[in-house]
Order: structure tokens, then C-alpha cells, then sequence
């Protein structure tokens, strides 16, 4: 099997990259997976663990830890809906007002189903299969609003933001919806060291979403739409369809954020999720997401989304004022994207 | 050279609001037969090459291949048909690799159940992309670097290769030798005549018209979005087609028009 195409291909005068004629290093083959931007991504987490344990020695514990992964499952399902849109050159400011209004939804159907008397891991199955339809619903709204009234992204998904956001409030008038399956709690305690069942999930989805995102034809076409719209249109994509799948599932992962959040508190509060989108995108583009489209790892997204989790417990159990996170993610935010800067400016000149 | 035409549009014409990108233009290309087409900037070329690629939908007119109305929905329909075409600033997704691009919307997806899930068989694309591009002939790139690594000479190889490659009926190359060398526009040349001698319909535009020239059969002549001469290439010097396509020399209509 030819392994190695470079070895026999004849270079034109033009090429200006004689490196790569030698066959590829163990860490050439696996840059792609584990990009240096993804090193330091894992070095910034791993020195902020080391750093909160020795100010504070109570951070280093499965209990805080779970914590962490319980702060991190909504926040990393709506980085991982964000990250499809964003590679595709769009984005998607819904996802936080979507995650409380399908939490509500979902309440709503478990507070009837549970005062019909049906078993409780029956009720959490459907509840989860509501808030997904609810997400789905807000995602198809958006694609509609992007692919037939030709509203951009940012617009479209502003729109259902206020929508979803505000009929949150309207419906509940404020009050979390409670009164659903007794044991839906329970299922938020971490038993799997700190990762509990909603937890597990979390990381299937991620694995299954970034095996979709790197390896699949969805994917592919999430790159190509992100990177020129034109080429995937002129290669045949059907663009429209695959932005419209892209949104649902943007829909789909937030409503399961939803559902997370619902198991969490054991009740569909109408303003949680309200600004999460801000977290989803800061999670993505510290993770080396690009606005721009077409560029991006899932493993970015997950090492970006861990990373905001982790300062934000971090920051409490030192004893740091909490809202000095934001000043923390903001510095984030500006390293990595000034860090990608200078990257893509070396590898250019 | 059959008697029939390949691919032939009849009387299109196309607007842009109040601007007449296209009026009544009829062109036919036979199957193993290159053709030129010219024109000054604004002549409607790209409205034309658009037309043809099934990226735009005329207002009016015809669109036959082999001798059968067709309607272009969208480009994945004339692709369909066997119509390639590689448009003008490089169809390419640069943040792609050279072999996802070759593959680009025709993945070959992996056997059984993972393909039946969406999964693509990359390593198979890798190494059949590589040898397209090298049968096709020119500067060839390894197949998994991203297309924005490359030299513009490189892109265009890319370009020309994928379209050549997929090829089955109709090639439309829009300003193939752009960006190029001298060395590279002649093989570009030369990737035209393998074409040619497959028996596909090649549709060639450029601005050097030494080139238009040296590799076409016939030309069509566009200004201001109609036909002013559809002749064999024999029929040309260099200072009789740039006085063409300038209108400093008026050709007489072309013949049916």
C-alpha cells in the first residue's frame, strides 16, 4: 500500500516546502488529532488544576472534580452544537435560550406524566425525548430563518434567542417548574468516580459528535460549507439541507443540555441557559474554533469547555470574588485567539 | 467530429435587475472538439460558464445535452449529467486536503456498516486522488496536505485535475491558466488536448488568446452579452480576435442568429 505519496510525487518548481518530502514522524501522523494548539490547551488545564490544588488543597477531589463535570456537561453540549456552526461559517446565539426554554418544556410534560402516575425512568426518557424535540423545533426555526428568509446567522438566531428566551418567563411566569419524577436527582450523584449517568452521556456524545465532526461525510461537508460556500455549493453539496441539519442538531444538543440541567436541579427553571451562549462560543473559540469557518477541533472545544468549567470552581474555592471569571475568560479568549494569530501568520510567511 | 452537437444552449439570455448579462445567446460544443470562448471583462463569460454549470438558471432559453432539454437545478444536477466545471478564482475549500477536495461531494464512504453510518474511507480517496492527479499530468501535491499550503500553481493543478478527472461528457475550464507559469499554462494546454482525445465537449475560456489559439477548434466571441462571431479558430489572427472581441472589427452575424 503506497503510505506515503509525497516520497514519488514530483514536485513543481513553485513548491516552497522541501520538509515534507521525508515520510511522516509519528507526530506528523498525529498532529492533525492533536494539533499543538490542543498541547497547550492541555498544558493551560492541567498548570490551572495544579495551581487551584496548591492554593487550595480541597480542589484536588473526586467531589470537586464531579462538580466540575456536572458545571461542564450543559456548558460542553452547547460548545459542541457551537462548533459544528461556527466550522460551517455560521453561529448560533440560541443555544443558552434554547437550553432553558426545552428544560422548561420538558418539566412541564414530567410534572404531567409523573402526576399520571407513570414510572419515573419512563418519564425521564420521554422528558429527555421532549426537551430533544423542543431543541430540535428552535434548531429548524433558525435554518428556516437562515436558508428562506435569507437572514444571517447572527440575526436569525438572535431572533430565536429573544423568542425562546422570552417565552421561557412568559409561561412559567418566572418560577421553576418542579413537581416531576422524585428520583430524577439521584441520577445527577457521580458514581463512576466524578462522572455520574448524565455525565456519561456527555462524554459518548462528545466522542460519537467528534468522530462525526473529523471522520464522516456531515462533517466533510460542515468543513467545506465553512471554508467556501461556493466550492461545496459548485461540488454539488446540497448546502441548504446540510446547514439545515447542522442547526437541528445545534437545536438537539441544547435541548439535551436542557435535560442535563433539569436532572441537575430536578426542576426546568426558565432563566437558566440565559447567557450560556456566551460560554458555548468563549469554550469554542479558546478551543481554536475560528469565526471565520472552516477550522476547528472538537478536542479544542472540549479542552476550551473544561477549561472555563475549571476556572470558574477554581476561582470560588480559592476563595476569588466570582465575578473575576469573566476577567479570566477574557484574557483566555484574547491568548487563544491572538495565539492562532500568530500561528497561521508563521505558516503563511 | 459527430454531426450533432454534445451540448448546445439555444437563445439564453439572463438579467441582473436592470442589467442584461445575457441576450439570446446560443453556443453548441461537439463532443471531442474544444472551443474558445472570449470576450472583454463584462461580456457575460461568467454569466455564461454559470449557465452551463447549472449555478444560475437562466431567465429564458435552452439548455441541451445530447440532444435533450435539460433544466439545471442547482450544479449537483449538471454534475449528475457528467458536467465538470472549474470555475474562475479556484473552486477549491482551502482548509481542506488536496484529496478531500478531489472527492469533494462524491465521498467514497467506508464498506458496511461504517459507511452505511456516513464514515468516509479516507485513506482509499487519499491514494485515489493522488493518482488522478497523476494521470492527469501536472504539479501534484501529496494528497493530505491542506489546499491552502499549496503555491497558486499547485490550487490551480488541483482544479483542473479534479474537473478532469470526473469529467464524462463536458469540461468547462473558466480561465484555467490564471496564476499560472509559462511551463504550467503549457501543460494546462496539454490537459486540454488529453481531453479532447477522450471525446469530451471542452468549453475553454481565457484572455490569452495565444492560447485560444493554439488549442481550440472553433471560437465564440462575446460582447456585451451576445454572440458577435461563432467561427473555426483557423479563421483568426491574434489582432482579428482581440478587433472582435473589442468591436473595432464588426463581424457579420453569425449564421441562424
Amino acid at each position: 500500500m503506497p503510505t506515503n505519496q509525497e516520497t514519488h510525487s514530483p514536485e513543481t518548481e513553485h513548491s516552497g516546502s522541501p520538509g515534507h518530502k521525508s515520510p511522516p514522524s509519528v507526530t506528523a501522523r498525529l498532529a492533525p488529532i492533536f494539533s499543538n494548539q490542543q498541547t497547550i490547551l492541555l498544558l493551560v488545564l492541567v498548570g490551572m488544576v495544579i495551581l487551584f490544588s496548591v492554593l487550595n488543597p480541597v480542589f484536588f477531589s473526586t467531589d470537586v472534580f464531579g462538580n466540575i463535570l456536572l458545571d461542564w456537561g450543559p456548558i460542553a453540549l452547547i460548545a459542541v452544537a457551537e462548533t459544528f456552526v461556527v466550522i460551517s461559517g455560521g453561529i448560533d446565539l440560541s443555544v443558552g435560550a434554547t437550553l432553558g426554554f426545552s428544560g422548561v418544556m420538558a418539566a412541564y410534560a414530567m410534572q404531567a406524566m409523573t402526576g399520571a402516575g407513570l414510572p419515573d425512568a419512563l418519564t425521564i426518557l420521554l422528558g429527555t425525548l421532549a426537551a430533544s424535540a423542543v431543541g430540535i423545533g428552535v434548531g429548524l426555526i433558525n435554518s428556516l430563518l437562515i436558508n428562506r428568509a435569507h437572514l444571517v446567522p447572527f440575526i436569525a438566531t438572535l431572533a430565536t434567542l429573544g423568542a425562546a428566551g422570552g417565552m421561557s418567563i412568559v409561561l412559567t411566569g418566572g418560577a421553576p417548574i418542579g413537581n416531576g419524577p422524585p428520583s430524577a436527582i439521584a441520577l445527577s450523584v457521580p458514581w463512576l468516580g466524578p462522572l455520574s449517568w448524565p455525565g456519561i452521556v456527555v462524554v459518548v456524545i462528545v466522542v460519537i459528535t467528534g468522530l462525526y465532526l473529523h471522520k464522516s461525510r456531515f462533517g466533510r461537508y460542515t468543513y467545506a460549507i465553512g471554508s467556501n460556500p461556493f466550492a461545496a455549493l459548485a461540488a454539488g453539496i446540497n448546502v441548504k439541507r446540510q446547514i439545515t441539519k447542522i442547526y437541528a442538531l445545534s437545536g438537539f444538543l441544547s435541548g439535551l443540555a436542557g435535560m442535563f440541567l433539569y436532572l441537575r436541579l430536578a426542576s426546568g427553571a426558565p432563566t437558566s441557559g440565559a447567557g450560556n451562549e456566551l460560554d458555548a462560543i468563549a469554550a469554542v473559540v479558546i478551543g481554536g474554533v475560528a469565526l471565520s469557518g472552516g477550522v476547528g477541533r472538537m478536542s479544542g472545544t472540549v479542552l476550551g469547555s473544561l477549561i472555563l468549567a475549571t476556572v470558574t470552581s477554581g476561582l470560588i474555592i480559592i476563595g476569588v470574588e466570582p465575578n473575576w471569571k469573566q476577567v479570566v475568560v477574557a484574557i483566555l479568549i484574547a491568548a487563544a485567539v491572538s495565539l492562532q494569530a500568530l500561528r497561521s501568520k508563521g505558516r503563511t510567511s | 467530429m459527430t454531426d450533432s452537437p454534445l451540448y448546445e444552449v439555444r437563445n439564453i439570455s439572463k438579467s441582473y435587475g436592470s442589467v442584461i448579462a445575457l441576450d439570446n445567446v446560443s453556443l453548441q460544443v461537439h463532443a471531442g472538439e474544444v472551443l474558445g470562448l472570449v470576450g472583454d471583462n463584462g461580456a457575460g463569460k461568467s454569466t455564461l460558464v454559470k449557465a452551463l454549470s447549472g449555478a444560475h438558471l437562466p431567465d429564458s432559453g435552452e439548455i441541451l445535452l445530447d440532444g435533450v432539454p435539460r433544466r439545471w437545478k442547482s450544479p449537483h444536477d449538471a454534475l449528475e449529467s457528467g458536467i465538470e466545471t472549474l470555475y474562475q478564482d479556484s473552486s477549491l475549500a482551502s482548509h481542506l486536503s488536496v484529496a478531500s477536495n478531489v472527492f469533494l461531494g462524491r465521498e467514497v464512504l467506508m464498506p458496511g456498516i461504517l459507511g452505511r453510518l456516513g464514515f468516509l474511507a479516507q485513506k482509499k480517496m487519499d491514494v485515489e486522488a493522488h493518482a488522478d492527479l497523476e494521470r492527469v499530468g501536472i504539479a501534484v501535491p501529496a494528497s493530505n496536505r491542506p489546499v491552502a499550503q499549496l503555491s497558486g500553481g499547485q490550487r490551480q493543478a488541483v482544479a483542473i485535475g479534479r474537473a478532469v478527472s470526473w469529467a464524462r461528457k463536458v469540461i468547462i475550464l473558466d480561465e484555467p491558466t490564471n496564476h499560472l507559469g509559462a511551463r504550467q499554462a503549457k501543460e494546462v494546454l496539454q490537459v486540454i488536448r488529453a481531453a479532447k482525445a477522450k471525446g469530451l465537449g471542452v468549453i475553454f475560456i481565457s484572455h490569452t488568446l495565444p492560447h485560444i489559439l493554439e488549442v481550440t477548434d472553433r471560437v465564440v466571441v462575446l460582447r456585451l452579452g451576445q454572440v458577435v462571431q461563432d467561427a473555426p479558430t483557423s479563421s483568426f489572427t491574434v489582432d482579428t480576435l482581440l478587433g472582435t472581441i473589442t468591436g473595432l472589427i464588426v463581424a457579420p452575424p453569425p449564421p441562424g442568429a
